[in-house]
């Protein structure tokens, strides 16, 4: 064999072998790396999806059925002054629970996660988080707020928050995210002052400044509340 | 006798000119095919580690966990409120008296307006240098990890109580509560208890921390209630 010749040959065993190398790789990466961890999320945000879709379906029965509560209760009312009584007084515990929309004069916040690239720390400070969301509700309150919803989410005097990492979840879920619509109706005045106090939410002020979280308030004329769509159930609780 | 064409001489013979250009091709189209399979290899592992990074299995697996109970919740609700339906289709004014009834109590219970009772945990907490935003967090950890009704120093706590931090401390609803703080939670025990211990671990790592410590009871009894406040601003309706 001519030198010209073997070193061809030996050019293209060599690249041969980088190229079985290669794919080796290659399909390593596609199938073992997704059957391990990708593949065993893939079935995690499956699940998630699933039962996210469960839950918007309960809720609608439950605005549904809630509904076909209040047109039977109205047909009763008619026939007795009594059940009519009883009807207006759970009317307004109703409207008190957030079981009922409400509109009036309010405010509305827009919370938006910030920029990745400021934040070095690693713990994911310019997301927008639950106890932000906390913060603002309980203050929207303290401030003369008469009703409060997340989101769409109608706040409840049994609601509470929670999540993990750029995850709000209030109540019965599901999850929410940025950006963050927080709307009340009250006493516009006295909740602006309180959102334009600096000595107030200083965390999420903080985070503002340094790693661009968007806070935004609107004053509004006529701010419009839905009502509660989830379980009030409180199982454990009973009359004294 | 015929004569054989006469190879050019500028030109290489056919057949080596053959083997020599499909050589060539065949180097070159080994070295796409490195650099096709380099590029892909290359993009691959990027998503891979992006999509991990993005989907973290601790928060997935806290959101099916959160989803799993709050389906349980919504079911029962909607079981209930099938029932309410029944009742109302069923029995006339007189059944719809008997829900209205039982749904103004309950109504009443979870806006804090009248004593309940119930199992649950009894949290106690004292620490120097607490503010309203520490009980504010307690309230809501309580709350979220099963908690139905609350009472702080015996007031009266639902959400929308005002917890705020004053020049003479914490107040709710504007009586002042000094620490120690002891919080009474009515709900699920099971879940409470969790929360609670949880919550003691956490605390005690605080070095502003004298006590923090819980415990389970088969029934405690909340007399602390607050006053219905009337809409001034807003109304009912869409």
């Amino acid at each position: 064999m001519r030198r010209p010749q073997l070193l061809s040959s030996a050019l293209v065993a060599l690249v041969a072998l980088a190229v079985g190398f290669l794919i080796a790789g290659q399909v390593k990466a596609q199938l073992l790396t997704p059957s391990n961890a990708v593949a065993r999320n893939q079935a995690l945000i499956h699940s998630v999806q699933d039962l996210e879709s469960t839950n918007v379906a309960d809720r609608q029965k439950i605005a549904a059925l809630r509904a076909q509560i209040a047109a039977l209760e109205a047909q009763a009312a008619n026939q007795s002054a009594t059940t009519a009584g009883l009807r207006d007084a759970v009317a307004d515990l109703r409207a008190h629970a957030g079981l009922t929309p409400l509109h009036g004069p309010g405010v509305e916040v827009d919370l938006s996660n910030g920029d990745p690239s400021t934040d070095p720390t690693g713990q994911a400070r310019y997301l927008v988080n639950y106890e932000d969301v906390q913060d603002l509700v309980n203050l929207l309150f303290a401030a003369g707020a008469e009703g409060v919803a997340v989101s769409g989410r109608r706040i409840t005097p049994i609601s509470s928050f929670s999540g993990s990492q750029g995850e709000v979840v209030i109540d019965q879920g599901p999850p929410l995210f940025s950006p963050i619509k927080v709307v009340a109706v009250g006493d516009r005045n006295s909740m602006q002052a309180a959102l334009d106090d600096p000595a107030q939410l200083t965390s999420l002020r903080i985070r503002v400044i340094q790693y661009s979280v968007r806070l935004k308030i609107t004053g509004l004329p006529d701010a419009s509340l839905p009502a509660y769509d989830a379980s009030l159930e409180i199982p454990y609780v009973g009359p004294a | 006798m015929s004569a054989r064409p006469r190879p050019s001489p500028l030109r290489p013979p056919r057949t080596a000119r053959s083997r020599s250009s499909s050589g060539a091709i065949a180097v070159w189209l080994i070295a796409l095919l490195i650099a096709l399979v380099a590029t892909i290899q290359l993009r691959s592992q990027a998503e891979v580690e992006r999509s991990l990074q993005s989907a973290d299995p601790a928060s997935l697996a806290f959101s099916i966990d959160q989803l799993h109970r709050a389906n349980e919740s919504l079911d029962a609700e909607v079981n209930a409120l099938n029932q309410q339906v029944a009742a109302l289709q069923s029995g006339g004014s007189t059944a719809a008296d008997r829900e209205l009834a039982a749904e103004a109590v309950q109504l009443r219970m979870l806006e804090g307006l009248i004593a309940v009772h119930g199992p649950g945990i009894v949290f106690t907490f004292d620490a120097s240098g607490v503010t309203a935003i520490d009980l504010q967090d307690a309230i809501n950890s309580l709350m979220a990890g099963g908690g139905e009704a609350m009472e702080v120093n015996v007031h009266r706590v639902v959400e929308g109580v005002d917890v705020e931090q004053t020049d003479n401390g914490v107040t709710i609803d504007g009586s002042v509560v000094s620490v120690p703080w002891t919080i009474i939670v009515i709900g699920d025990p099971t879940r409470l208890a969790e929360t609670a211990d949880a919550m003691t671990q956490q605390l005690r790592s605080d070095r502003r921390v004298r006590e923090a410590a819980y415990r389970v009871e088969s029934d405690l009894v909340i007399r602390a209630v607050i006053s219905e406040r009337p809409f001034v601003y807003g109304a009912t309706g869409s």
